[in-house]
Formats: C-alpha cells, structure tokens, sequence
C-alpha cells in the first residue's frame, strides 16, 4: 500500500465517529501517480479529497474478502530455520544467500521475493553439502539401515518420512516412487545406494515444493474463497510464528484434521508461542517493525562512544523486552509505557541506571524512572532513528507515525531535504526546525511529525538522557499537534500515541502484514476492524493480536485466482 | 565452506602464489575467444565491469575544463593519475527514464542506471523496468563463459522501512536487470563469490567423475523440472508467474551443470578473502575478485554498487561524522561540499585501484585492462537537486582497440542510451534500439 493510501485508510478509519487525535497531515502535494510502464502513459485520475467513509457502514457486511497471497518463496531466515528443523543444521547456509528484498516493511512479501538464477545455484549447492554434513552427523537416514541387495523399503521409508516434513504436506506414494528412482540411477553408475538415497534427499531441496510455501486453488473455484487444507493452514501457522516448518505436534493436529477447530488452533498458537522458536516473530516481525534490525548497520559519530558491546547490549534489550509480551499478560499498547526492561552493566550505565551486575542482561524495574519506560526510549529505537552526529526529531516523529499510527506523511518535495548547519548552533534544533512549520509545502505535514519528534529530544543520538543539546541550548521536549494538543517530554507524548485510536488497526495492519506475507489496501480495513474488536475484547495482550489475526478470514482462507490452473 | 571445497582449494592453491602474484597460465588465453566476435584483434576477449556509486558527484571538483586530448585530471579524478591515459572522460550525457514520478530520485534512477528505461511506481507488486546494458551484454556473450556475468556490491539491502518515497527497494538495489521484473541480485560477501567462482571445480577429478557428477546433477534438475511443470498446471497465473522465475533459474543450472568440466577456472584462485564489514578491505577484494574473475576467464560482463541507492552511510575514516545521503542534500554549504568531494575522491580511489589492477595483468601481448571497459558513474549528478542530466561518466581501457583513451567527451544532454549503443556495438552485442537512445554516441569510438 502506498503511504497515501495508508493514510486514507486510517482516515476512513477513524472516519466521522472519532476524535482525530493526530490528523494525517493535509495532502497539497499531488496524489500518487501509478503510472502504466511507459514513458507518456496518461496519469490516471484522483479525486483530490476521496470522500469520506462511514466506518459502521463500510464494514457491516460479514463478507470479508481474504485476499491472495502469491507463491511464497522461503527468505533467508525461513531457509535457515527450515533446515535447521528439518536436518539439525545450524550453519545458516542462507547467510551466503543474495539478500531478500523487502516490500511492505518486511523481507517476507511473496511478491517481492524473487527467485533468480543466482539463487537457484546456492540452494543446489547449499542442498548438497546440507545432504553430505547431516548424513555424517546421522540426522537423515538414521531410521533403518538399508539391505545392500534390496535397499527399497528402507530407502522408500527414509525418503516419505523426509518429504512429508520438508515438502510441509502429506506426499503421494507416486511422488516418493520417483525419488526412489535416483536409487537405480546410482546403481547404473556403480555407486552404492547411500549414493542415491542422497540424490534424492538433494533433489527434495532443491524442488519447488521445499522452496516455495505452496497453496493450491482448487480448479472449480475460480474467484470465490476456500479454506486452506490442513497443512497449508499449518505451515502458514508455523512461518508466521517461527520462520520455520510446522513441528510434529503441529503436523499432527494438521493430519487429523483437527487444527481447523478454532479451540485447537487457540492451543497450537498458545503452545507456539512459547516455544523458543517464537524468538523468530520476535527477530523478524519486531525487528522490522521496530526497526531494531537497522541497529546493526548504526554508526554514529565517535564522540557518542557507541561501540559493539552497546550495540549488542540495545538490540537485546528491545529483543528481550518484546519477547516478554508474547507470553505475558502485558497488552499491546502497554508497548509504550510498561515498567520494566533489561540491562547490563554497559547499557545501565549508558541509561544512568544503576549496575546489574554483569553482561548479561536482567530485567529491571522502571517505576522509579519512567522516563525509560515502554519501546520509545530505548537506545535501539532512538539510535536507528537519528542522524550519526545528531537526533532527528523529523525521522522519529516519522518513526510514530508510520509504525505505531500509519499515518506515514509524503516525503519532502525536491530540493529541502536535510537541516541547514549554518543556523546558530545556540539555539535549540526546535528553533532551528521552525523553517519547517514557516513555509507552507512544508508546514502541512512537519507540523505533524516534528512534535512527535520533539517529544523525545531528552535522548541523545544513541538515546542518553539529556538536558542540555550539544550546543548548549537547554532542550525543549514540548510540542503542539495540529488539533490544539500539547505535551512535554516523553511521558505525556507517549500516552497521547497510547490512546491514539489508530494505534490498535495499525498495530494489527502490520501484523498482517507480516503474518500473510503480503502488503494490506483499503478492502482488509475491515478484516483488521474485527481483529482489533476481537483482541481488546480479550483483553488486549499481544497474543490476543496474534491469536485474532490467525483466527481470522484473512489468514484460514484464500480467494483462488480468477485466471484458473490450465487444465 | 564444504569439506569438499577445501580439499579442491587445497589441490588448487598448490604452488600458487598470493593472490597478487597470479601467474597467468598460458592455455588460459583465448582457446574459447578464438572464434568470437567480441574477440579484440589480438584474439583476447573484452569485458565490461561497471562501478556504481551512490547519491550523485559534487560536479565543480569534477568535470574537467579542457575538452579533447588536453584534458587535465581534477582534485576528485586526481586518483587516476596513474592510469590517465587510459581514460575517457565523458560529461553532458543525460538519463531522462531516470527521473522518477514524484519523488524516489535515487531508486528511480538507479534501476535506469544501466537500463535507462522508466521504473515503475510501486512498493511491492508488479515491479517493472528494463533490461540493463550488462544482460544485453551477458545474452549475446556470456555462454563462453562459466558465469554470463557477475553482479557484485557491498550493502545487501536496508533492512527496514521503505526504500526511497514509494519505489520498492528491488529498483533501488540492484541495476543489472534481466528483465522488466527480473532484478538480477547481487552478491555481497566477498567470501561467497570466491566460493561461487571456485568452489564447485575439482582439477585433480578423472573425465568419468565429471562425468559423473554431471549425470547426477542433471537428473536432480529433471526431476525438480517436472516437479515445477506438474506444480504450474496447478497453480494460477500470479503464482505461475513466479514458477517461471525458478524454471529460468532450473534453466541456468543446467548450463552451468553441462558446463562443468569445459568452463572451470584456467588460473589459480589464490586464498579466498576473509569476510568484513569494513567497506575498505570489503571493496579492495570485491575489486580482487573482479580482476580474478576476467583473468581467469570465468565471466566477462561484470557489475559493482559501492552502496545501495539514497544511501546514508557514514565514513569515519574520512573523518566525516554524517551520512552520504545527508551531505548530498548539500543546501550549497561549503561544508558540505568539502565532504561530498571527499567522499567523491575516495570512491574514485577504489575505482582507480581496480583499473591499476587490470592493468597489472598481461593478456596476449597488451594488458587485461587494454581489452576491457572499466565505467564509473553515480545515478544522478549533482545531489541535492537530483540532477539526471550532466552525468558523471569515466571509462577506463581501450576496449581491445575499439576506443581512442586520455580523451575529454563533452555533450550537451544526448541520452546516456546512446553510449550504451556503442559500447554494446564494441562488446559484441549490438542492438539497434536501447532505453531512450537514438543510436551510437557519436565522437565515441576511435
């Protein structure tokens, strides 16, 4: 979705029946062309304001069109967790993979992850040396030991046990026949059947039915919508929460045909997220969509002395703290503000907090400083969202606002990026910035994102408490939004956000966003209505998030393709 | 690294010096390229390497004044000193395809960048471009080669958030393009593209183990094939569509499975480099293995992004404490001048560090760098106003004795495309139309 659709989106949202709280900032630039391939395609026409849309009424019918969702190809982290289930290999193979690029806010998006001949060479040889090690280490073909003179019932054996788990779905004994072929090419050429065995094995990494997430249309159902089968359901399952195959309790539920039960999914997603392997929704949801992965490629100036054990020390700390949501009673929203977090030594000392007594890091309370409290102060975030020799109340007030609200501004007309450095340095940056609310292409929308920013200017570049700018200038963390609104500091910023009614369906956007591997538009608002009704109905948490997009239309169901499968 | 690898490096490095040192082996020299058409006189083969940079040139330390042979280096092109004379400077081309809808200067233009066709709008679905000069290049002469070509670079990918204004990050990461939608990925870790160019070939193997191994490796492509083809005619189009993306994928395999023994490496690889994040040692042996690449002959056609587009990367060691991106939106600060020149100078050092390279090594009776066409440029000019006119332009080599260097070209806004015409024409692979152009550049050649 274009950021002006997002915007319109949350517009028809909170629509006529709310307070707006935090307008979107007025459009006087053009809307977004989407333009045909072609140097003198004619723009389309936009109207200039859509009109508005009664929320109640736009949602009232229960249809709610689940979309499709494009073959999926496994990214790099999936591969890795994949293999890592399916053979015990805990080399990262795909860190020699072409980087997956992201789409929607996420290295997940179906349509963006290409498949290339670069690619198809490293998944060949990665699937043989995958072969090879988790041969040696006994981790395949350890089930029965295979007769020299006729090793067809072992190896039929090894090779349906392996492509039921790694092609994800119940696999045909014609299928298991073919690779069983390989066993005889072997022989031709002299080789033993271990050599086939493992032939085979290669050959059921390198298919497209290891490679791709695979969801079948059935052919009479050109158009309308079906419920995924059992093991589409549970690999759906299983990448959304871990990046990585449905285990066997999961498989099991899928083969019995129970997980499309609501109460039994309930208990896999429960029991899922529990599970170690959760740390994958934690690193790849929450490090997208709180920006934490950008801390690795972070450099900020010397003079800040932000250095590897502080940078590891951050990226755990917002790790370890969203983890803690997805099995506690804590709610969504109190991802702004909840009272605790992790430090070590390093970073407590770096926050003026007092030692914890080692490297490693352990959970602290913050009731004595709440300043500290909730996603918007720590190190991780305010790092990622600041320029290398200073903050940027502009990056992380547009931070709030894409993330937390999706109320993503336009960018900046041509010819304007950036601060001017001559202005006097003594003045504080929000004087400085005032240019931007002074001329009236700018004042639309930084009128918007610079108070959010201005909110947290008590933090540093790396997210030091501060009183003072580097200038001199005693810092000014107070700020006006559009509608009249005023705040200081972090504290009344963050719960003006918190009560934000937008922040819920964002919220939830992006989770679906992630959890269908494809971008949302205006027709899934009302799928991410009933989510958020859901949700807060249950009492808010995290999980409840989760549990309601997985329960959802958007996630147990698929529309199949009005150009049906050729007969 | 497999087990296997290291036997075969180990067979491989026997006797061979450092990387520095290659010995150039003589059965190397075109027994392939005898019979090509993009062959120079002497009988070796040309090649195409491409250097991007990112977020534009600050032009005033740059362009020379001189036109013509009297051309004097500037303070930014001072790096070249050495290899002066193998240079042809080229100002006033222009890339229009370059310029976005909107904004999204920088992801827009970088996938024009080779392509000089207009990207389409879009953050995620229906992604759509050109075909890039390099693949041109890489479909007419890339089957004498083990690899049709290289894509190399330094930055996998952002990470997070959006890319550049509502351009999806495939066009602001990659500039060679198989395709409308094909972005072909590049490679990033040293490591790795050692391993791809070397790994797979055995030297000390019989004919009946290549054998062998071959016969293997095509019965696991038939049998994922059929798998793909009894898949699609399950699937519908959108998602057939991404089924033909792994059938080319199977296709390309199977070359390079057929090509096994015929095309392995004709020169010792040296030891493989060590993997960093330091964007120094990270480009020095990306430029080692581009100069490795050509000498052995495993690819003629290859590319290089110094950094993604709109990148904001930080350079400490030059003593700057900001990002590129932010510098380049320079608001006519003398300040920010002096850094974006700075900044400017030590991408061209890296350049000139590959161009020296090349012509380090002896190829028949000239040097690699004699048959080969090194470019340099940035997807924009100037940064802070997005310039896609006025291009910053260097080739370095003669391209087998197809280009006259120590030259200054200067036009007034031709499209970039018309010099892609012309140096597609050099490389073999000519073509009548391209991107926006109107045909070879003239004053080019010669």
């Amino acid at each position: 979705m274009t950021s002006t659709n997002r915007r319109r989106n949350a517009l028809a949202l909170t629509g006529l029946a709310l307070t707006l709280v935090l307008a979107a900032c007025p459009s006087n630039t053009p809307p977004k062309a989407r333009v045909l391939p072609g140097p003198d395609a004619p723009l389309p026409e936009e109207p200039a304001h859509p009109p508005p849309v009664d929320p109640e009424a736009m949602c009232r019918s229960d249809a709610r069109d689940p979309g499709r969702v494009t073959l999926h190809r496994l990214n790099r982290a999936e591969y890795d967790n994949t293999v890592r289930d399916l053979l015990g290999d805990t080399t990262h193979p795909a860190r020699d993979f072409p980087a997956d690029d992201h789409g929607f806010g996420f290295d997940n998006n179906a349509d963006v992850l290409s498949m290339s001949p670069l690619l198809m060479e490293k998944y060949s040889s990665a699937a043989e040396r995958l072969v090879d090690e988790a041969w040696t280490r006994g981790d395949v073909g350890a089930r029965c030991v295979m007769d020299t003179l006729s090793p067809e019932p072992c190896a039929r054996d090894i090779l349906a046990a392996f492509a039921h788990r790694a092609w994800r779905r119940t696999v045909a004994d014609a299928e298991v026949t073919r690779l069983l072929g390989f066993l005889a090419l072997a022989r031709q050429h002299g080789d033993s059947p271990e050599v086939g065995l493992k032939l085979a094995l290669r050959a059921v990494l390198v298919s497209p039915h290891f490679l791709f997430r695979v969801e079948k249309d059935p052919a009479s159902a050109a158009g309308s919508e079906h419920p995924l089968s059992d093991d589409e359901l549970a690999s759906r399952l299983s990448y959304f929460l871990w990046s990585s195959m449905p285990d066997e309790a999961l498989r099991a539920a899928a083969d019995d045909g129970t997980l499309q039960d609501p109460a039994v999914l309930e208990r896999q997603v429960h029991r899922m997220l529990g599970d170690a392997k959760a740390q994958a929704l934690v690193d790849n949801f929450a490090g997208q969509w709180l920006y934490t992965r950008a801390l690795d490629a972070a450099e900020p100036d010397t003079r800040y002395g932000f250095d590897e054990p502080l940078r590891v020390a951050m990226h755990q700390e917002t790790t370890l703290f969203f983890r803690e949501f997805l099995t506690s009673d804590l709610t969504m929203k109190d991802l702004l503000d909840a009272p605790f977090t992790y430090v070590n030594d390093r970073l407590a000392a770096h926050y003026g907090l007092p030692p914890v007594g080692g490297d490693e890091l352990k959970r602290i309370s913050l009731r004595d400083r709440p300043e500290r409290a909730g996603i918007l102060a720590q190190g991780s975030l305010l790092t990622v969202t600041s320029n290398p020799d200073r903050t940027s109340p502009v990056k992380r007030g547009v931070w709030v606002l894409e993330q937390l609200l999706c109320k993503a501004p336009p960018p900046p007309p041509p010819n304007v990026e950036g601060l001017p450095t001559t202005v006097d340095p003594r003045l504080n940056i929000k004087a400085r910035m005032k240019m931007h609310r002074s001329q009236p292409s700018c004042a639309g929308c930084h009128s918007l994102m610079d108070p959010l920013g201005f909110g947290l200017e008590n933090f540093d570049p790396v997210g030091r408490w501060r009183l003072k700018e580097e200038g001199g200038a005693p810092v000014d963390s107070s700020g006006e939004l559009p509608d009249g609104t005023t705040f200081t500091g972090v504290m009344q910023m963050r719960q003006i956000v918190k009560s934000d009614p937008d922040l819920a369906p964002c919220f939830t956007e992006h989770l679906m966003t992630y959890a269908l591997g494809r971008g949302t538009t205006t027709k899934d608002q009302c799928a991410v209505r009933d989510i958020v009704k859901q949700a807060e109905a249950r009492g808010g948490r995290l999980s409840d998030y989760i549990l309601g997009v997985i329960q959802s239309n958007h996630f147990t169901h698929r529309r199949a393709e009005t150009e049906t499968p050729r007969p | 690294m497999s087990k296997k690898f290291t036997l075969s490096r180990r067979t491989l490095l026997r006797g061979a010096g450092a990387l520095l040192a290659l010995p150039l082996l003589e059965q190397m020299l075109p027994h392939r390229a005898r019979a090509d058409a993009a062959a120079t006189p002497a009988g070796a083969p040309r090649r195409l390497f491409v250097f991007y940079t990112a977020c534009g040139i600050h032009m005033p330390r740059w362009t020379p004044s001189a036109v013509g042979s009297d051309w004097q280096l500037t303070p930014t092109l001072q790096p070249l000193a050495p290899v002066k004379d193998d240079l042809i400077v080229i100002s006033g081309l222009a890339n229009a395809p370059g310029r976005p809808d909107g904004d999204g200067h920088h992801a827009a233009a970088t996938s024009a960048f080779l392509s000089c066709a207009k990207a389409y709008k879009t953050e995620g679905t229906d992604i759509h471009s050109g075909i890039s000069m390099d693949q041109v290049a890489a479909n007419a002469v890339g089957k004498a080669t083990r690899f049709a070509s290289l894509e190399l670079g330094i930055d996998a990918g952002k990470g997070i958030g959006n890319c550049d204004s509502g351009y999806a990050c495939p066009y602001a990461n990659n500039i060679a393009w198989a395709g409308p939608a094909t972005p072909v990925p590049k490679e990033t870790r040293p490591q790795a593209v050692f391993n791809r160019l070397f790994a797979d070939f055995d030297p000390s193997a019989t004919q009946a183990q290549v054998e062998k191994r071959r016969a293997y490796g095509l019965s696991i492509i038939d049998f994922v094939r059929e798998d793909a083809k009894s898949l699609q005619g399950q699937l519908g189009g959108t998602d057939r569509r991404k089924l033909d993306e792994y059938l080319t994928g199977v296709r390309e395999l199977e070359l390079r499975v057929n090509a096994l023994e015929s095309q392995g490496p004709s020169c010792s690889p040296g030891v493989a480099p060590e993997d960093t994040t330091d964007v120094r040692v990270k480009a020095k042996a990306m430029m080692d293995l581009v100069v490795l690449a050509f000498q052995c002959d495993l690819t003629r056609i290859c590319t290089f992004m110094l950094a993604n587009a709109r990148s904001d990367k930080a350079y400490p060691f030059l003593g700057l404490t900001s990002g590129h991106h932010t510098y380049s939106h320079h608001q006519n600060l003398p300040s920010n001048f002096e850094a974006l020149a700075t900044i400017d100078r030590w991408e061209v050092e890296q350049y000139a560090y590959l161009v020296q390279r090349l012509k380090a090594v002896q190829e028949s009776d000239a040097t690699l760098l004699d048959h080969s066409m090194a470019y340099f440029s940035s997807e924009i000019a100037d940064g802070n106003s997005h310039e896609h006119k006025n291009l910053p332009i260097l080739i370095a080599g003669r391209a087998g004795g197809a280009l006259h260097t120590n030259r200054h070209l200067r036009y007034s806004g031709d499209p970039l495309a018309n010099l892609f015409i012309s140096m597609l024409g050099i490389l073999g692979a000519p073509v009548s139309q391209f991107g926006d152009g109107t045909g070879p550049l003239s004053g080019l050649e010669g």
